[in-house]
């Protein structure tokens, strides 16, 4: 657990992050540094997208699994880990 | 005309780079330098995460547009540059 604080506060404080949040397996965000309106909705339409992703990358080929998606933006950037059916999210902001 | 042939040789010649397609605004591949069943496939999945990753965006900003979305899996990488009109997609083995 002491990892798991060490790895999110490293990502947190690194420069242009604007938040982080965890998705557990049944779409609920069990940990943020955003506020609660924000995270739910990030939480539910991320997790809504990387099983698009993961699907897309799957009927390609059954074999291949989803590992990162980043999507960009004109005001910012998403990034997404997910990893046995958690998600890890950081937004944090493309120019920095 | 030439200057887009330019720039997909230059891509096409990057270490990695297993195939390039581009895709109209319709989903319809008018480009690409895989076989036709891979290209069909790629654009249909594609295209339908191009809108969602624009959804989820729109959802969390309505001024805000997508402006790159990158997928990694484990066998390679999926590059979408997204326009008006257009969309890029490269795959790449990300190793290489």
């Amino acid at each position: 657990m002491a990892d798991v604080e060490e790895t999110l506060k490293r990502i947190e404080g690194h420069k242009g992050v604007i938040g982080t949040i965890i998705v557990n397996s049944e779409g609920l965000p069990i940990r943020t540094t955003l506020d609660n309106s924000t995270t739910s909705l990030y939480a539910r339409l991320l997790r809504s997208f990387t099983t698009l992703a993961r699907s897309a990358v799957r009927d390609v080929d059954p074999q291949n699994d989803l590992t990162f998606v980043r999507i960009r933006s004109k005001k910012q950037e998403i990034l997404v880990a997910p990893e046995n059916n958690y998600l890890l999210v950081v937004i944090q902001n493309p120019s920095e | 005309m030439a200057e887009v042939e330019e720039t997909l040789k230059r891509i096409q010649s990057q270490k990695g780079v297993q195939g390039i397609i581009i895709v109209n605004s319709e989903g319809i591949p008018v480009k690409s330098t895989l076989d036709n069943q891979s290209t069909v496939q790629y654009s249909a999945l594609i295209h339908q995460l191009v809108m969602k990753a624009r959804s989820t965006l729109r959802d969390i900003d309505p001024q805000n547009d997508l402006t790159f979305l990158r997928v990694r899996s484990k066998k390679n990488e999926i590059m979408i540059a997204p326009d008006k009109d257009y969309f890029l997609i490269v795959i790449q083995n990300p190793s290489a």
